[in-house]
């Protein structure tokens, strides 16, 4: 080999080391201790729960949510889990609601021998390619979000979601806005994600299935800022309402932009805008009577709600509780129900190998507890039987559960 | 199309926007409403424009100078948003400047002054420290550093600042204004109406003073301008601060505009102006001006008649085939690069 050429190739290997460097250290501080060669600490083994939703960019507030869920739940779960012997921690990583960031955290965690389950991901689009992950790996995935059916259409029987599936959500709306709405002529909308064009295609099969007219679709791309002109053409046709198929940045600004230029009609959503940061952005004046559907009940309804509710202002003071933070606490409690059964059935130390990991799905896929949420049981795909979706409004620049 | 149906439609003598279906409009009143539309949509379009117009300036201002693309300076847009952000917010403790309507305009025009001028010394510290000591390097060493400080700036955005879209507060009232058909709001007719001043201030800056004078003799020879006592030095740095005060100018009014701000703000608008730079011919100010508001225009005027999925596409084709027929751009002169 020449001088050049291996100075040539070092540089490529020095390259290439960085990159897996950056590629393997992000999101790297989540409290990891180390552990001994068979993952023990004293007598206790180490079993972690892995987390994964975005903690950063534009629906952080969702994602940081399932987070704060997730780790209520960890933290209740482990005093009862200490006294089997089993040391239960949460491995948290930030998928940014990027599909290429979620597969790396999925890799992350899968990679950790003490992770028997995720709770993952918010975005459908980030769950369905991080699944496969999880699926050759053979440890369960408990989405507390991703809504899009194809998630759980994989065949995959590692995956489970305990939110409810964007055929019932979009055609809950649809009734919703026909029928008790008195709305009959609607412009849609979609961000071009798996969340959002589903949600958004649902919404119109059903929508027109009633009799109502879809008078035009249309699709953005996420992070734009400038919706000027397609408002400007809605404006024209002159819909009742707005049906929009995304995540709350983009709702909130198309719902100031609307309003803006002169639109009369509320928009509409899914569960992507149920947060107060769609108000921020869409301006209280503008996102005054907006609706949203979202998934499950009300937490004032939601059966241990208050509970909830005591819990978590005492361990988040001063954070509000986001939409799914009830549903990333259901997801973890899902799979720490089925880690008290495989370590009875099992043993506590088979826990963290293949075998025991296996019986995790078994056992999730057998879940029946009453969670937060509810009552909280799969079908054969994985989906859970609660099918509660809930209308909300903009009242007074907050969101509040609509009722004629 | 379905029986002609007019009994609801009041397009033409109804101040409210109208509730009946397009498909049922009379070609008499389509022709008016569609004139409307169209109305709105140049005016979405010159504001969008005069947005990237503001940002190209600073692409084609350093490009004259240094025959270097700035990277970093879709970060200056985002800079100025969060510098007048906090200026505005700063400022509007002080409760004599919501008093009244003129304390109210000096509170705006301290918040772009402080916020533009914040943004120029950045943009200068950026020269003196990524881009002057590779001055004589290759071409794409400068070219690194700058993706370099763009994305320094951005994540220092996103860890110091927030990951979250920030509202950025209008302490004004947005009056909108029906003309013949279209809705225009007073905040598009401002940002329309600034950018056009800034222009102009700008170009006469660079046509008729003496700091100008070196600027163009830089941008045609700068050995040459040296020998002829033109402090070089000097003449970079000031570009490096006018170019980005203006981007910072830019990003504040995208902020007003769209009510909210981000770290990454920058990126798709930086991209866009500086295609609007190349297409008016880099290096050449009126150039940069007209590909941004044509640019802008484009974009609006595809979604608006084509596709909102497919705008982009539209626009950069339509922009490709420009480039195909024009490789200097519009108002560039087709010159041999100089090595």
């Amino acid at each position: 080999m020449s001088v050049a050429r291996s100075k040539r190739f070092f540089a490529i290997v020095a390259v290439l080391t960085m990159l897996a460097m950056t590629v393997t250290g992000c999101g790297g501080d989540n409290g990891d201790t180390d552990t001994g060669e068979n993952g023990a600490t004293g007598d206790m083994v180490d079993i972690k729960i892995g987390v994964s939703s975005p903690f950063t960019g534009d629906v952080a507030a969702l994602g940081t949510g399932i987070r704060n869920g997730a780790q209520l739940a960890v933290e209740e779960a482990a005093v009862e889990l200490a006294e089997l012997g089993i040391n239960l921690t949460m491995l948290a990583v930030d998928d940014a609601a990027d599909p290429r960031q979620g597969v790396n955290a999925a890799n992350q965690m899968v990679s950790d021998p003490a992770v028997v389950g995720v709770v993952a991901h918010l975005n459908s689009g980030v769950s369905i390619p991080a699944s496969e992950v999880y699926n050759q790996a053979g440890i369960v995935q408990v989405s507390p979000a991703s809504t899009n059916p194809a998630l759980t259409l994989q065949g995959f029987e590692n995956v489970f979601r305990v939110c409810t599936i964007d055929t019932v959500q979009g055609s809950f709306a649809a009734e919703y806005a026909y029928d008790v709405l008195g709305l009959s002529s609607v412009a849609v909308i979609d961000d071009s994600t798996a969340y959002g064009e589903g949600l958004a295609a649902e919404f119109a099969a059903a929508f027109e299935a009633k009799g109502g007219d879809v008078v035009s679709t249309d699709k953005i791309q996420l992070r734009e800022v400038d919706f000027t002109a397609l408002v400007t053409n809605i404006n024209a046709a002159s819909p009742d309402f707005i049906y929009f198929g995304g995540m709350y940045t983009e709702a909130g600004l198309i719902s100031k932009q609307a309003k803006e230029a002169g639109f009369e009609g509320p928009l509409m959503g899914g569960d992507g805008l149920y947060t107060a940061q769609y108000v921020d952005i869409a301006g209280a004046a503008n996102a005054e009577g907006d609706f949203a559907t979202s998934i499950g009940l009300p937490l004032s309804e939601q059966p241990k709600g208050q509970e909830f509710q005591a819990a978590f202002e005492e361990r988040f003071p001063g954070e509000a509780i986001e939409a799914y933070d009830t549903y990333g606490y259901d997801a973890t409690m899902v799979i720490v129900e089925a880690i008290k059964v495989v370590a009875a059935d099992l043993g506590v130390d088979e826990l963290r190998t293949p075998a025991g990991k296996q019986a995790i799905i078994e056992a999730v896929a057998a879940t029946n507890f009453e969670g937060v949420t509810g009552l909280v049981t799969f079908d054969e795909n994985g989906d859970t039987l609660n099918e509660a979706v809930t209308p909300y409004v903009v009242r007074d620049g907050a969101w509040v559960p609509y009722t004629d | 199309m379905s029986h002609p149906d007019f009994s609801d439609c009041r397009v033409l003598i109804d101040p409210a926007p109208p509730r009946c279906h397009a498909s049922h409009i009379t070609d008499g009143a389509l022709v008016s409403v569609e004139f409307g539309i169209i109305g709105q949509q140049l005016v979405n379009g010159l504001t969008l424009g005069g947005m990237y117009a503001l940002l190209a300036l600073g692409y084609t201002l350093v490009y004259g100078i240094l025959l270097m693309i700035n990277f970093a300076h879709a970060e200056m847009f985002m800079f100025g948003a969060y510098v007048g952000l906090f200026t505005l917010q700063g400022l509007a403790q002080i409760e004599f400047f919501t008093s009244s309507g003129p304390a109210l305009l000096l509170l705006y025009l301290l918040t772009f002054l402080i916020a533009m001028v914040a943004t120029g010394i950045l943009g200068v510290i950026i020269e003196r420290f990524a881009y002057r000591p590779l001055r004589h390097a290759p071409r794409l060493a400068p070219l690194i550093s700058a993706i370099g400080v763009s994305l320094f700036l951005q994540n220092a955005a996103l860890l110091w600042i927030s990951s979250r879209s920030i509202p950025f507060p209008v302490l004004f009232e947005v009056r909108t204004f029906r003309v013949a058909g279209a809705n225009i709001s007073s905040m598009q007719i401002l940002i329309i109406v600034t950018t056009i001043v800034l222009m102009l201030i700008l170009d006469t800056f660079v046509s008729r003073t003496r700091l100008g004078r070196a600027m163009r003799a830089t941008s045609q020879d700068r050995d040459a301008a040296g020998l002829m006592g033109v402090d070089i030095n000097r003449v970079i740095a000031l570009t490096f601060f006018i170019g980005p005060a203006l981007g910072g100018a830019a990003g504040i009014f995208s902020g007003m505009y769209y009510g909210n701000i981000k770290y990454n703000m920058g990126f798709i608008p930086g991209i866009k102006s500086f295609t609007a730079a190349v297409i008016g011919g880099i290096g050449n100010l009126r150039g940069a001006m007209l590909g941004g508001f044509l640019l802008g225009l484009l974009e609006s005027l595809a979604a608006a008649y084509i596709s909102t999925g497919y705008k982009d596409v539209i626009a950069f084709g339509i922009l490709i085939v420009v480039l195909i027929f024009k490789p200097g751009g519009l108002l560039g002169e087709s010159v041999t690069e100089k090595v």
